[in-house]
């Protein structure tokens, strides 16, 4: 459906985004994630043919350009912020790019905007242009939707439904590549994430992998938490810290028993413990500022 | 194309101002039949109560508005990557904007055939021998063309500029500015320069006197120092190469 080759993209003379190359591919949920200023914005008006950049990015095998968006035809997408017009209704605002009125009615039904989307768009509450935003990106069938931060503004009621569309459109056909804030959020619905930083991929992998990450740690209560701390820090065992406790690897558990053990410190807990996909995520962004601070 | 033009005729559709804009053409018209004594009938008649300033200053608002408001709202995003290149978005604004303005001076010849029934002007005759040994109505129809040269260099000095100047204020300001003050720049930059004068009289302020110049012959021809055929060759070629750079700077601008 997508695939982006060695993109390179430039802001002036500047490098943004390098060397960047995935795949999204049809039915797939994938999510660009990354600390703010990371490039994800960038990407995504890149892989729109709105920025100056090299490599290549092509929509069902058709190469996009700067100057040539016949490709994405059947693309859409909400970038940075909703694009409507405040002296349109939200169903002129809808109107405006819809090629299809039965398609326009079944997007508003789904999104469930009946109630307001005659009115002006300039009365609407940020929630509601947010929405406003998500319909006119999912105008006309589109196969591959594009979504910078979705869920901005939304409430609850509104995430959960935006969240059962995406799924509902995935199971369709059509494929997704949406950046969040709330990972949370997006781990529910993602099948596959890209974590970028600095305008670089760090990681691309499914998400079952980082589910399988998230089990991967265990949780060690000694008598003595002082004396267990040092022990690991003399044996370089890599551990995080927390108020009462201590997590390390799975792979180490039982190099930590023996050391415990060997020092004659006492073990009151030691326990699997889950970690979320947040800390997952900062985990490995920790360990890359780290590596990048040794070079 | 045809979707882009749909777009930009709805938006245009949609917005108060190229309603209210006739309205104000009217009061204006009127003023002008007010003010212009009695014997000025036929000159009146023949620049449509003098529209021509008038009708620039409203293009000048309403095609700035139509390029800023893109960038206010963010919606130029989306209107470029939906267009299959920029050149569509581009044109689709242009050919609008020209036919908004065509509309207006329709409206104007309409209004002037009206306003010549009231007290407002001494009664005239449309076939009666005017300027340029031709029938008053024919140089009615004359001067209207010959200005929509004219209002076409103002709306690609317009486009050039809301691709170059991202504030919209800035870009009414300087255009109204040209507008009043451009003829009296190019005239002040003839007589300063008498050597450089068969160059500089090519300068494009001196472009905006086409329609002037074409119902008063006499009067400005001395400070052109350029013929009808000569200003209007000037003023579209002028034109032509506003909207080619700035479409330049449209294609190569980051969004």
């Amino acid at each position: 459906m997508l695939k982006v080759s060695h993109m390179d993209t430039f802001i002036g003379r500047k490098r943004i985004i390098k060397d960047v190359s995935f795949q999204v591919k049809p039915g797939a949920i994938v999510g660009l994630i990354g600390p703010n200023g990371a490039g994800k914005t960038t990407i995504m008006k890149t892989i729109l043919g709105l920025t100056k950049f090299t490599g290549t990015v092509a929509v069902d095998d058709q190469p996009v350009t700067e100057n040539n968006h016949a490709a994405l035809s059947g693309v859409g997408a909400l970038i940075e912020h909703p694009a409507i017009y405040p002296f349109l209704s939200g169903l002129e605002n809808l109107k405006l790019y819809s090629r299809d009125s039965d398609d326009m009615d079944h997007v508003i039904n789904l999104l469930q905007m009946q109630t307001y989307i005659d009115t002006k768009s300039k009365d609407y509450s940020l929630g509601m242009k947010q929405k406003l935003g998500i319909a006119i990106a999912f105008l006309n069938r589109p196969q591959l939707i594009i979504l910078d931060e979705p869920m901005n503004g939304l409430d609850i009621e509104a995430t959960i439904s935006i969240r059962k569309i995406i799924k509902q459109y995935a199971a369709q056909g059509a494929s997704f590549l949406i950046s969040s804030h709330v990972l949370g959020e997006l781990q529910k619905v993602m099948t596959k994430a890209i974590l970028i930083t600095e305008g670089k991929i760090i990681v691309d992998k499914p998400i079952s992998e980082f589910n399988q990450l998230s089990h991967q740690q265990y949780k060690i209560l000694t008598e003595n938490m002082d004396q267990t701390t040092q022990i690991f820090k003399d044996n370089r065992i890599p551990i995080i810290k927390s108020d009462d406790y201590l997590l390390i690897k799975h792979d180490l558990l039982f190099q930590v028993q023996d050391l415990l053990y060997a020092n004659h410190v006492r073990l009151l807990e030691l326990s699997p413990r889950g970690m979320s996909f947040e800390q997952i995520i900062v985990g490995i962004l920790e360990k890359q500022r780290r590596q990048q601070h040794e070079k | 194309m045809s979707f882009s033009l749909y777009q930009e005729f709805y938006k245009l559709s949609h917005k108060k101002i190229p309603w209210i804009m006739p309205l104000l053409l009217l009061v204006l018209m009127v003023f002008m039949g007010l003010v212009y004594p009695s014997q000025y009938g036929n000159l009146m008649v023949m620049t449509s109560y003098n529209t021509s300033d008038w009708i620039l200053i409203i293009l000048v608002i309403t095609s700035s508005t139509l390029f800023s408001m893109e960038f206010q709202n963010n919606t130029i995003l989306t209107l470029v990557y939906k267009a299959p290149n920029k050149l569509y978005v581009y044109l689709s604004k242009l050919i609008v904007m020209f036919a908004y303005n065509v509309i207006l001076h329709v409206l104007s010849m309409i209004f002037t055939a009206l306003l010549i029934l009231t007290p407002i002007n001494k009664p005239v005759s449309w076939m009666a021998t005017y300027q340029y040994h031709q029938p008053l109505v024919v140089n009615m129809f004359a001067t209207t063309g010959v200005d929509l040269i004219t209002s076409l260099l103002i709306i690609s000095l317009i486009f050039f500029m809301s691709c170059l100047i991202n504030s919209n204020s800035l870009v009414i300001t300087l255009n109204i500015a040209i507008i009043f003050m451009g003829s009296y720049a190019s005239s002040d930059l003839l007589n300063n320069s008498s050597k450089l004068a068969s160059l500089v009289k090519w300068n494009p302020l001196n472009m905006i006197n086409l329609t002037t110049q074409y119902y008063s012959y006499a009067v400005t021809r001395g400070f052109t120092m350029l013929s009808n055929l000569q200003l209007l060759i000037g003023a579209a070629g002028y034109s032509l190469f506003f909207l080619v750079v700035g479409y330049l700077i449209f294609r190569k601008k980051r969004f």
